[in-house]
């Protein structure tokens, strides 16, 4: 018998059934594990996904991946190598590792409940190669980061952010408990397999990987690129269950991808589009996140939805004046309070504001007097005193994404707000104060940083705020990657413009 | 006196802060407070309105007067010429 994809032997493994007899299909697949809608195993019998690997296959795959991730690192991956680099890159690392890195881990509970209560042998199958690749996504990273925090205590962050209290640690772990940890199987395949892997992951480990190379950092796009071949076979899972659910219950099909859709890009645009359009060396940019955006998510996974029977999300016009604002609006908030988060961050410069305003034409006007006040406070300060071009100021966090309230754009602000159950929430858009709308008692007993200081349970000074209750510390705390010495501040007439 | 905790938006900004209002502040002294706060991203010369929930709010009125209550929204934007 063939192990080979479709070979009798590989389809006999993965198609390989349990006949209950013992216990009834509802006990051994519970709605509340298997995930609705329950329908009967026969419904089921025909789910299938293109790779059809076996455990043979897997196995020598992933070895030669290994080898190949290794070979890299070991030729590239010394301390004198990565000095070699731009600091500002250096950040898109550190931002990068510390928001996917435990987040692949928590993929490999998602995918292990799927490995039991997928509701077909080959899903489970599937779910059961991607549990381990999701180990694998979690280990390599931590390996390279582990050798370079003797160099830069910042790569700690990649374990510690999401065992911190740190605002974006707290909003990834807000992403990451529901996507993979709470949702049942069917909701997780669409919303992890189909919408996060499908749809946006190639934005990260396909586009920034190439970006990568281009700022020299060769360890990284071979890492991204391995990651994401494994992202390539086991986010097949998403299509087929996404099919059956259209099939069975459209409108809760529409739900999850409309749900999906926006977290996910919320969490893409702050990590993907910071480290594409602000942090990547202007000399190694071949295009901008919108680009990308367009590319990868527009043109190639949207009409995957449509294919599927379903409407573009209702946010539709939102989403696009998203697309060309919110990692914006995001980036100058952050830097505003580098101190925050555990990066370093950048100025963009007079050719990376050339650049910025001829990739983003209608909106980068509404962003070049904020950096000309951040450049003018630099310029009055010094170089070094990187506490006076900081915020001092409470900043609000969104109740469901638990990111600033930098929705919408400068001239108006997209926040809103809710009542529920005698409680006032805010939102930093409309999609996510709908999500939050949808399933209320999912989301009210989370509270947002600024409801725990008011509660008393963090301090509201924010220096206590960073070391006491974020665990930042001044070495490790975001500064400015130049100390604010760029060439273009030091005389008026060499001025931001 | 009470503090009246308040998100507020200043015409310009990138994102919406925390203000502690007291209840006895004016409106016209809250919108100085947020424009001090955010003035590192954002400012305008000239007077300013605040808005809240969809009308302005004069500025001797104060945070207690104007209804305001804890996490309500305020805007906090440019006077423009009257057309």
């Amino acid at each position: 018998l063939s192990h080979e994809p479709g070979g009798d032997w590989g389809d006999l493994a993965r198609k390989l059934d349990w006949e209950l007899r013992y216990v009834r299909e509802e006990d051994a697949f519970p709605v509340e594990q298997s995930g609705r809608p329950w329908l009967p195993g026969e419904a089921w019998r025909d789910w299938e996904e293109p790779y059809r690997t076996s455990y043979p296959d897997y196995v020598e795959g992933q070895h030669r991946k290994e080898e190949a991730v290794r070979a890299v690192r070991d030729a590239l991956g010394r301390v004198s190598d990565v000095e070699k680099l731009d600091r500002a890159w250096l950040s898109a690392v550190k931002l990068h590792t510390a928001t996917f890195t435990l987040a692949e881990y928590a993929a490999v509970i998602g995918n292990l409940r799927a490995a039991r209560f997928g509701r077909d042998a080959a899903w489970r199958s599937t779910a059961l190669f991607g549990a381990l690749d999701e180990c694998r996504h979690t280990q390599i990273p931590l390996l390279i980061a582990h050798d370079l925090v003797r160099f830069d205590p910042q790569f700690d962050w990649t374990h510690r952010l999401f065992h911190s209290q740190c605002w974006v640690g707290v909003a990834a772990r807000r992403l990451v408990d529901e996507m993979l940890l709470l949702a049942d199987p069917v909701e997780m395949a669409v919303a992890t397999n189909f919408v996060f892997e499908t749809g946006f992951t190639n934005l990260q480990f396909v586009g920034l990987a190439a970006l990568a190379d281009g700022a020299g950092d060769h360890l990284f796009r071979r890492m991204a690129t391995s990651i994401q071949t494994d992202e390539a076979r086991h986010s097949q899972i998403g299509w087929p269950v996404l099919v059956k659910l259209v099939a069975h219950d459209k409108a809760r099909a529409q739900y999850l991808v409309d749900k999906w859709m926006w977290r996910t890009w919320l969490f893409f645009s702050v990590v993907t589009g910071i480290a594409m359009d602000y942090l990547t060396p202007l000399a190694a940019r071949t295009s901008s996140f919108r680009e990308f955006v367009g590319e990868w998510v527009l043109d190639q996974f949207l009409p995957l939805v449509e294919r599927a029977g379903l409407e573009r999300p209702w946010y539709w016009s939102t989403l696009q004046e998203s697309v060309a604002h919110y990692h914006h609006m995001v980036y100058a908030s952050a830097y505003t309070y580098r101190s925050t988060v555990w990066f370093d961050m950048v100025v963009p410069g007079p050719e990376e504001r050339r650049w910025l305003a001829a990739k983003y034409p209608e909106s980068w006007p509404d962003y070049e007097p904020v950096w000309d006040r951040i450049s003018e406070r630099w310029r009055e300060a010094g170089p070094g005193l990187e506490l006076a071009v900081q915020g001092t100021a409470i900043v609000g966090f969104c109740h469901m994404c638990q990111l600033v309230l930098s929705g919408g754009t400068p001239r108006r602000n997209a926040a809103v707000t809710a009542e529920h159950g005698g409680e006032r929430y805010i939102f930093c858009s409309e999609p996510c104060r709908w999500i939050f709308e949808q399933e209320p008692e999912r989301y009210v007993g989370h509270r947002d940083l600024v409801k725990r200081v008011l509660a008393g349970e963090a301090p509201g000074n924010l220096l206590a705020l960073l070391t006491r209750y974020c665990g930042l510390s001044r070495p490790v705390w975001g500064k400015d990657v130049r100390n604010g010495d760029y060439p273009w501040l030091r005389t008026p007439d060499e001025g931001a413009r | 006196v009470t503090l009246v905790p308040l998100y507020g938006f200043l015409e310009g900004d990138t994102l919406g802060l925390l203000v502690l209002a007291r209840s006895s502040q004016s409106v016209e002294e809250l919108a100085t407070t947020l424009r001090r706060a955010a003035r590192l991203r954002a400012g305008f010369d000239g007077p300013a309105e605040v808005t809240f929930a969809g009308r302005v709010l004069s500025p001797s009125s104060t945070v207690a007067s104007a209804g305001l209550r804890p996490l309500d929204r305020i805007d906090v934007r440019r006077v423009r010429p009257c057309p």
